[in-house]
């Protein structure tokens, strides 16, 4: 479904990501670790083209999403993005914050996103915050209404980015119960995360990255219990 | 000299600078004349800023420079001069209404003000707004109309209630053209009644008002675009 091939990003003179071939399938729930400034999020941004690769392809069923040419407002219509710190439109109330990509894109009548929009609401609890403003809500529940705003463009595949590293400790369950229930659901995710339970109950294929580089990919219950590369050796340990 | 002399010798000049000849028509038509420049000035003012700040905002060299240059033209020369320039050069030889072309003086000197306010409210905004708006697949031109714009009225509402006012006021200059607004009627009463402070404190009083009622008008509304801000 994603397919990254040789991707490079450098800001100036710094070199984020030193060449990255990966291959995501549908249904797969891939979490991403590694230590800060590995470039784990700088590579989950550019599979989006939020960061514009420097070098190297980036596909989404079989579309290079970064040629020139590409249309790229209709493949992101199709990847969902949560990010760390929510960004949920502050001016808007709830379900206009969820509702207004899918009326603007035409996707979905103004009654249907609104029905649709209620129905995620009830999924993931919070069916009375409809009329609340983001300022209303606790840092767990915005993270969960932006999970509904992604969702409501039903796309392919979701990208998390630190998805809790910015909530209080007791809101991050919340969240990741989410998470878990999308991933059940067989929805395609990739998720750059701290959280190694996360991990290891519900990835379905664990990236260690260091420098720029993925170094160690594989089921992540035996990489977090028997990593074969060094560096991810000292950083599970650190960690864990 | 008692209080009744005092005050009869009140009431005469009072009289004898707005009801003689009905002189006090000078001053309303002189309001009316500045709120039509003004108004007109703020609503062009909006758009040039609007325009130029986004010109400064783009990508693009030469839009750059197109906005850099306006900006310091505009804000390196009095607008006394600019006013006079556009009135009798720029428009010397079209056939516009004098306080239309005022109008447009005025709004091009404003634009550079509301330009540089607009930009900043923009950059104001969280970068995470926009990139949240184009990760959904809105264009830049959506994510620009429906999620940056918006929140950056509400931050700059204040500073452009600022520009209106320094903008009303500015219009004060308009005589030079021959536009008799508010200031050209006190200034005109003074002269036919060779009373300075009577049409004067007038002038004063009227522009004070008018001001008054704008910023207490602008207060409401900036009240009701606060409404998503509350708890």
């Amino acid at each position: 479904m994603i397919k990254v091939h040789n991707l490079h990003k450098s800001f100036g003179e710094i070199q984020v990501l030193n060449g990255i071939d990966e291959h995501i399938e549908k249904g797969e729930v891939v979490v991403v670790i590694g230590p800060s400034g590995s470039g784990k999020s700088t590579f989950l941004r550019c599979l989006n083209l939020l960061e514009e690769p420097t070098e190297g392809e980036v596909y989404l069923d079989d579309v290079q999403i970064n040629a020139p040419k590409a249309d790229i407002n209709t493949i992101r219509a199709k990847m969902g993005m949560v990010f760390q710190h929510f960004n949920l439109f502050p001016h808007l109330t709830v379900l206009e914050n969820i509702t207004l990509a899918p009326v603007k894109l035409k996707k979905m009548t103004k009654e249907e996103a609104v029905a649709k929009a209620k129905e995620l609401l009830n999924v993931v609890g919070l069916p009375d915050k409809a009329d609340a403003y983001p300022s209303q809500l606790s840092g767990g529940q915005k993270q969960r209404i932006a999970i509904v705003r992604a969702l409501a463009m039903d796309p392919e595949v979701i990208l998390f980015d630190e998805p809790t590293s910015a909530l209080d400790p007791e809101m991050v369950g919340e969240v990741l119960d989410v998470m878990k229930d999308l991933a059940k659901a067989g929805m395609t995710m990739v998720v750059v995360t701290h959280e190694m339970g996360f991990a290891r109950e519900v990835g379905t294929r664990l990236l260690f990255m260091d420098e720029g580089v993925i170094i160690e990919s594989g089921n992540p219950r035996e990489v977090l219990e028997n990593p074969q590369n060094e560096r991810t050796q000292s950083f599970l340990s650190k960690v864990l | 000299m008692d209080f009744n002399t005092w005050f009869e010798g009140i009431k005469n000049t009072f009289l004898r600078c707005f009801v003689a000849e009905e002189r006090y028509m000078l001053l309303l038509e002189g309001i009316g004349v500045t709120i039509k420049v003004a108004l007109l000035a703020i609503a062009l003012g909006l758009v040039i800023g609007f325009l130029i700040a986004l010109c400064n905002l783009s990508k693009s060299k030469p839009l750059n420079i197109i906005g850099k240059i306006y900006t310091d033209v505009i804000r390196g020369t009095p607008s006394v001069t600019q006013l006079m320039i556009i009135y009798f050069v720029v428009f010397a030889s079209v056939s516009l209404e004098k306080w239309i072309i005022a109008s447009f003086a005025f709004a091009i000197n404003s634009g550079a003000y509301v330009s540089e306010i607009i930009r900043a409210g923009i950059l104001s905004i969280d970068k995470g707004q926009t990139e949240a708006g184009r990760s959904l697949g809105l264009n830049a031109k959506q994510t620009m109309f429906s999620i940056v714009v918006p929140q950056a009225v509400k931050n700059i509402f204040p500073a452009l209630c600022n520009e209106f006012i320094t903008l009303i006021k500015e219009t004060a200059i308009v005589g030079y053209v021959g536009l008799m607004d508010i200031q050209k009627a006190g200034d005109f009463i003074k002269s036919a009644t060779y009373e300075a402070f009577m049409p004067l404190i007038a002038t004063a009083i009227v522009y004070f008002v008018l001001i008054k009622i704008l910023t207490v008008t602008l207060g409401k509304l900036e009240a009701r675009l606060r409404k998503s801000d509350m708890r």
